[in-house]
């Protein structure tokens, strides 16, 4: 269990955490979401006790990091894919810092057969793919055995087979009733790693709830419609009430309308109807409404700038 | 509240935790034991060339002083070691995996300070004495007057030229603290130890005394006794010469811890 309370961090006149309280329980990946510089990474070395806040609190089971008596086995955190020092093996690494909590060497070759690492243990760590970076400091994390894990943007730069790997291995750690607690700003990625979230910008808390409450609060919900007689439907429609969005060829977005309501009306109307579609909306969506004025460093006009984006 | 009870062991992290981490990481680093064999090289083939071209027939010719040169080397390379230990830390970011593992700063400070010294007294220690018998080998085969460990105050001569090269390698550590990257440390160092004597000698012949460079030439490495107190104008004698080579190194590790406990990592 995680608990930061009203956690709050400035750099000069920049505040970049802001009066923060949420909660990590156990038994759950809770994902922490929020655009870039929006003060993930600074929330998480706060909690790992690197960062000192200037106000409130982040306690890892009750305690603040600093008076935990075995850090190690009680937190497992993984800041920075590469917090190890490029000329050391994998191995020795992982053996310098298991002395430092007293764990026993076998759990070393334990932890580095766990991420698949047991052939490269006696390499130089330096050397290892960004993927194989992510590994060791999971690696790491698990030596202790602990309770608690924090990993900051865990699938960064990672390809797909190691992005799955590590939605596998984060899933499975929940379902250990480990408290996992883990940052990313890919909301796809979250969408599938994730049962709670907690969504941050500039430093606030925006909102913290479950997946399925936070795609649900958007209330963005449309239907996508293929229809050969268009201009004959798209008036029924509107007659019906409804707002027509984005044409396509034969193809338009419905909203205030339903599914079935749009199949009724096709019935009635005698119209031909290829394809119905109710689109939920997705995380993503969910997440771009809700951080739509939070986002820090927003491009300003991109007229000429190559595929410029359309003004909304 | 977790669903996994974690099973800890009673008590918690102590020093000789930390202690033994720090030293399976120096002893892990390649680079350590490059440094420390090309010290050993360099060090006893500097002490073997001045040995063998030093002039004995002048007058005040100290047969310990020539055969400790090479330690000179030992004393830069002394110095480089210190400041890696640290700065490399903080470039490879292991510095917050070891908070991360042991937050108690403090603590790993001592384990740090505890596990650079206790290599350092030992390595420069032994080095000392090989370039003592390496040195007077090469004198006596000129027919030059030579010294034994007996000689009237050749030993403390070889064992406190040793812990000189040690503090050296400390207050180093203390810069790579303040500064947290290799390249101002060692700046730093070369700055104190190779520039600040020839400026000083320029602008004041009287403070010479006083840095590291003279007192580890004049003062340590002579067995010629100084006698020369705070008060006097020649060299310091070596053991006032020793002391405050350990103010210096005990003031950049104060600097160095005080920035270190107060600043995020």
């Amino acid at each position: 269990m995680i608990t930061a309370h009203a956690l709050t961090k400035r750099y000069g006149t920049k505040t970049a955490v802001d009066d923060l309280t949420f909660e990590v329980p156990p038994g759950q990946v809770t994902g922490f979401l929020g655009p870039n510089g929006s003060g993930k990474s600074t929330t998480m070395r706060m909690i790992m006790g690197l960062d000192l806040p200037d106000a409130g609190s982040a306690l890892i089971n009750g305690k603040p990091f600093s008076d935990l008596t075995w850090p190690l086995r009680e937190v497992g955190g993984l800041l920075d894919a590469k917090a190890f020092h490029p000329a050391r093996t994998a191995r020795s690494h992982l053996r310098w810092l298991a002395a430092t909590n007293d764990i026993p060497v076998r759990r070393v070759d334990e932890v580095l057969d766990t991420v698949g690492l047991t052939s490269v243990g006696g390499r130089r760590a330096g050397k290892f793919s960004l993927g194989m970076s992510q590994r060791l400091g999971m690696a790491a994390t698990l030596l202790g055995d602990p309770g608690v894990l924090l990993f900051d943007e865990p699938v960064n730069g990672l390809d797909p087979e190691g992005i799955r790997w590590v939605r596998h291995f984060l899933r499975g750690l929940a379902a250990q009733g480990r408290t996992v607690f883990v940052s990313s700003h890919l909301i796809s990625e979250m969408a599938l790693t994730a049962d709670r979230l907690v969504v941050i910008g500039r430093g606030r808390l925006i909102v913290e709830t479950s997946v399925a409450d936070f795609v649900g609060r958007s209330g963005r919900n449309a239907v996508r419609l293929v229809t050969p007689d268009l201009p004959v439907f798209a008036s029924a429609l509107t007659g019906a009430g409804a707002e027509l969005g984005d044409r396509d060829g034969d193809a338009v977005t419905v909203e205030g309308l339903t599914a079935a309501q749009i199949g009724d009306l096709a019935f009635h109307g005698r119209l031909r109807v290829h394809e119905l579609t109710p689109i939920t909306a997705s995380l993503e969506d969910a997440f771009m409404e809700l951080t739509h004025d939070e986002v820090e460093y927003r491009p300003s006009t991109l007229t000429g700038a190559p595929g410029a984006a359309r003004e909304e | 509240m977790s669903l996994v009870a974690p099973t800890l062991p009673a008590g918690r992290y102590r020093l000789r935790n930390v202690v033994r981490s720090e030293a399976i990481k120096v002893l892990t680093l390649p680079s350590t034991a490059i440094t420390l064999g090309l010290t050993v090289v360099a060090g006893l083939l500097v002490t073997a060339l001045v040995s063998h071209g030093a002039s004995f027939r002048g007058f005040g010719f100290d047969s310990t002083q020539v055969a400790l040169t090479g330690m000179i080397v030992a004393g830069l390379a002394g110095g480089v070691f210190g400041a890696l230990l640290i700065t490399g830390e903080y470039s490879s970011g292991t510095v917050r995996a070891t908070l991360s593992a042991t937050p108690r700063r403090p603590m790993v400070l001592a384990a740090k300070v505890v596990v650079t010294a206790v290599i350092m007294v030992g390595f420069c220690e032994v080095l000392s004495f090989a370039s003592f018998f390496l040195g007077e080998a090469v004198l006596s085969g000129r027919g030059a007057p030579t010294a034994t460990l007996g000689s009237p105050n050749a030993l403390r001569a070889v064992l406190m030229t040793g812990l000189f090269i040690a503090l050296l390698a400390l207050m180093s550590f203390g810069f790579g603290l303040v500064c947290r990257n290799a390249a101002g440390a060692i700046a730093s160092f070369a700055g104190v130890v190779f520039v600040l004597p020839l400026v000083m000698h320029a602008v004041s012949q009287s403070t010479v005394r006083y840095l590291p460079t003279n007192i580890l030439a004049n003062s340590v490495m002579s067995t010629v006794n100084q006698g020369g107190g705070p008060g006097g104008t020649g060299p310091l004698s070596a053991g006032v010469g020793l002391l405050l080579m350990a103010v210096y190194a005990t003031a950049a590790l104060v600097a160095g811890a005080v920035l270190f406990m107060n600043r995020d990592a």
